[in-house]
């Protein structure tokens, strides 16, 4: 690690978070920050959204240049425009006019000199089929477990679960180092009856975090006014993420998409067809598609919006924990209807979902919803890999609640905690958690 | 320059609590050129059987064929003739030459035509003796490493005692392949079955001596159609595991369990001999531990290495499922060599049965070969089973023994055992 070197942008974190119980961890935290932010010094707080690896889908701190994973070369996300016309992060990619970076030379897989991590099983030699030399174990492929923490108030753990073969959930968070200042957690599920729907989870996930992040402090276009004026525009942000969303799923398919020319998404299912063979595009209305579901923390409010049925609780330290979002799912639709909770969500067809991302979707419009904060708490977002085996608000703030007092504050080990969980109850889908930790100090 | 493939047939899904992977491996081969053309000298021997009992047509059809053989071999080829009674006698190069074996031109292909004509009849059978001298003049020519010969007998090995074939056998496995032919109705299956399992070679039964000559072309074209001199079959499997077993199953079936050769801990080789342009087939069966529901890993590795250097290699995989129709499948392939295998065994313990007078046990097994060959689609053990038993129904596999069996269906029943056919895709 560096040694401090903006100073002013130091001083500004260091302001804020003295007001922190855990100042001492935030100085950490912010030296860390200050090399890669200190190009905007009067901010008021610093936001990391992190980068992700256009090869392998493993989230890497902002300043990463090669990803730890796989060891491709990393993009940085492009920063979100303010101008609505051009939510698509894609047409403000500095690297689209880089030669030399647009052109990734075999991004991805380790080359045959490369070494690979020991089995995760014994401890062996990984072979270059993928499988451990000593007890046959497959390795993991990096996709398969994705752990992100751009602050250490915010953190989320990203699984492919049991029984599924591929993980298509995808994770996408940013935050403020100052705790609980700003933040911003998106997850997308993807549709596993369809192909491709990692990348699709992936794409949607990273083009709707710039869009939010664009919003935040240090974004393009901060979100200014009064409690009323923020509500109005955080809704409407929202609601463009959800559609930015919408068109990185898209582009995946669209003609050309195969020419990596600009967003790190794009660049990602370029690398993935040409290491696999291509599959056959569109063909039959088999377009990928998944959930999406963003919260957003400003200003001591919640505002959240879904398409799908990936959810996002808030489960305070005390009161009544509360289900944010509404899904978009035929066992939500039944339980409007007047069917108990617990019948509906374990009928066969539940998890039919009646809104999603992707070429075929009638409706991307997301559901926003706003939320004050007036206590410290967790604020949950995640998929149906978690909710499936701990639904109802007051179980699963019983739940991190038990989880936190065992393994402590950190929303990393918490999460890891979920998914470690998730697993034992069968993991029988993708799983993904991401939390942040709100504490009184923080709330404004 | 040869290109080899390998495919992986397998059902992968084990259900809760499942150890054992069952796969079928086919490796084939492409480009693989003429016996020699690899870089490495060929070597042939011809073993003509010079006994008393072949006096007469089979001595005749049987110079015949192996004038027809000479033919065959490429020139630049090592190669000799070998008579074969209780001793055995170099035929070609001439005795009192200073050579083990000669490279084929014109005149080598002329003189050993010659030579092959001047053979009488005499003696007693001791095939030992035969491959004994075999092995030595392969060995005195260490640059031809791509070593092959064809054994033609009409009789039993009535010389010597039993044991001191298989001494033999068990001295010379690995030095060279030989093919083994038997011409007439006096010979042992069993005897020439065992030559040409221990080395790597073919049995076959020449039911009429005038068929010899283009059995023995065959042969010879076949030989020299294998450019790539020597092949092992090496499985990994993980710490742990069990290797149940390795069978080649097209186009014989040859259990090659015990031939295995210890490569390191986890690893083990089998000899497959030389290669043509072909496609050979094998059952791998891994016993491995038992991992959660979820779970994936590698069971084998089943490589073909050629000089030490993998040329294809065929990953066996054990993936644990809840999904029980996912589970519950069994591969067709692994079926299907399943079932030939075993057609196999027990046309074998069926016309022994037969022999020792165990009639019950031989109607049981034979009824039970026709029920396998049925299944399976191979309708040449059908057509050859039918001249040794009544079929009632092929389905159910009820049969009776027929009487008065003509001898050479029963050995054409048995000599044909092992061959397989394949699974109809």
């Amino acid at each position: 690690m560096s040694a401090p070197t903006g100073d002013s942008a130091t001083a500004a974190v260091s302001a804020e978070a003295a007001t922190s119980a855990e100042a001492s961890a935030e100085a950490v935290a912010a030296q860390e920050a200050v090399s890669a932010e200190s190009s905007a010094p009067a901010a008021p707080a610093v936001v990391l959204p992190s980068v992700v690896c256009p090869a392998c889908g493993t989230s890497a701190r902002g300043d990463s240049r090669f990803c730890e994973a796989c060891g491709a070369r990393l993009v940085p996300d492009p920063p979100a425009s303010s101008d609505p016309a051009s939510s698509d992060p894609a047409s403000s990619d500095p690297a689209s006019s880089d030669p030399a970076s647009s052109i990734p030379a075999a991004p991805g897989r380790p080359g045959p000199g490369q070494a690979r991590p020991p089995c995760t099983e014994c401890g062996g030699a990984v072979a270059a089929d993928g499988y451990c030399e000593q007890c046959g174990a497959k390795a993991p492929a990096p996709r398969d477990h994705l752990v992100d923490t751009p602050a250490a108030w915010v953190g989320g753990v990203c699984d492919r679960g049991r029984v599924h073969v591929r993980n298509e959930d995808s994770q996408a968070l940013a935050a403020s180092l100052e705790p609980g200042r700003f933040a911003v957690l998106v997850v997308c599920d993807g549709v596993s009856s369809v192909p491709r729907s990692d990348e699709a989870s992936l794409a949607a996930a990273h083009a709707a975090l710039a869009v939010l992040v664009a919003g935040g402090p240090t974004g393009s276009g901060p979100v200014v006014g009064d409690a009323v004026a923020r509500g109005a525009a955080w809704s409407g942000l929202l609601d463009r993420a959800a559609r930015a969303g919408d068109d990185a799923v898209a582009d995946l398919t669209a003609p050309g998409a195969a020419v990596p020319h600009s967003a790190a998404a794009r660049t990602s299912a370029a690398a993935r067809t040409s290491a696999a063979p291509p599959t056959p595009e569109g063909t039959d209305g088999d377009t990928p598609s998944c959930t999406f579901v963003a919260a957003v923390l400003d200003d001591g409010v919640l505002h959240t919006g879904s398409v799908g049925d990936s959810r996002a609780y808030w489960l305070p330290d005390s009161g009544t924990p509360t289900m944010l979002t509404t899904d978009d799912s035929w066992a939500a639709e039944a339980i409007a209807g007047g069917m108990p909770r617990a019948e509906a969500e374990t009928a066969p067809q539940a998890h039919a979902i009646t809104r999603w991302l992707g070429v075929d979707s009638p409706d991307v419009a997301a559901r926003a919803t706003s939320r004050p904060v007036t206590g410290p708490g967790w604020l949950l977002v995640c998929s149906d890999g978690l909710w499936n085996y701990c639904s109802p608000p007051e179980d699963l703030a019983q739940l991190v609640r038990t989880t936190a007092a065992t393994v402590g504050g950190d929303p990393v080990a918490v999460a890891a905690e979920l998914v470690r969980w998730a697993n034992a109850q069968g993991g029988r889908d993708n799983i993904t958690a991401a939390l942040a930790r709100l504490d009184a100090a923080a709330n404004r | 320059m040869a290109e080899f493939s390998a495919d992986v047939f397998q059902n992968e899904f084990l259900a809760d609590g499942g150890t054992d992977v069952h796969a079928v491996v086919t490796i084939s081969c492409e480009g693989s050129g003429t016996a020699g053309s690899g870089g490495t000298d060929a070597a042939e021997i011809i073993i003509v059987d010079t006994s008393g009992s072949m006096t007469g047509a089979n001595l005749a059809a049987a110079k015949n064929a192996a004038a027809v053989a000479i033919d065959q071999i490429v020139d630049g080829t090592w190669f000799a003739i070998i008579g074969g009674s209780h001793v055995a006698t170099r035929v070609f190069p001439y005795p009192n030459a200073r050579f083990n074996l000669v490279q084929m031109e014109p005149g080598a292909r002329a003189e050993a035509k010659r030579a092959i004509t001047r053979v009488g009849a005499s003696g007693g059978t001791a095939m030992s003796t035969w491959l004994a001298l075999a092995d030595q003049l392969f060995a005195g020519t260490p640059q031809a490493t791509q070593r092959h010969a064809i054994l033609l007998t009409d009789g039993k090995n009535e010389s010597e005692p039993r044991a001191q074939l298989a001494g033999v056998l068990g001295r010379i496995v690995g030095h060279f392949q030989c093919d083994a032919r038997g011409v007439g109705a006096a010979w042992v299956v069993d005897e020439l079955r065992s030559i040409s399992s221990s080395l790597l070679g073919t049995v076959g039964l020449i039911a009429d001596p005038a068929d010899l000559a283009r059995d023995f072309e065959e042969l010879m074209r076949q030989s020299m159609g294998r450019g790539v001199a020597e092949a092992q079959l090496r499985v990994w499997t993980p710490q742990g595991a069990q290797l149940l077993f390795v069978r080649q199953v097209a186009p014989t079936v040859e259990d090659l369990t015990s031939r295995g050769a210890v490569v390191g801990p986890l690893i083990r080789s089998f000899p497959t001999g030389s290669w043509g342009d072909e496609s050979r087939d094998y059952h791998v069966a891994v016993r491995v531990a038992s991992r959660p529901v979820g779970s994936e890993q590698l069971a084998a590795r089943v490589q073909l290495v050629v000089g030490d250097q993998p040329v294809a290699v065929g990953l066996v995989k054990a993936r644990w499922s809840d999904d029980a129709s996912l589970t519950a499948r069994i591969s067709p392939e692994v079926a299907h060599y399943t079932g030939q295998a075993e057609l196999a065994s027990v046309i074998q313990e069926g016309l022994a049965a037969k022999a020792a007078g165990d009639e019950a046990t031989a109607t049981v097994k034979l009824g039970r070969a026709v029920q396998l060959a049925h299944d399976t689609g191979n309708d040449e053990a059908t057509s050859r089973l039918r001249k040794v038993v009544d079929i009632e129904s092929e389905e159910h596999g009820t049969v009776r023994l027929k009487r008065n069996t003509a001898k050479l269906d029963e050995m054409a029943l048995d000599t044909a055992s092992t061959k397989t056919t394949r699974v109809r895709k």
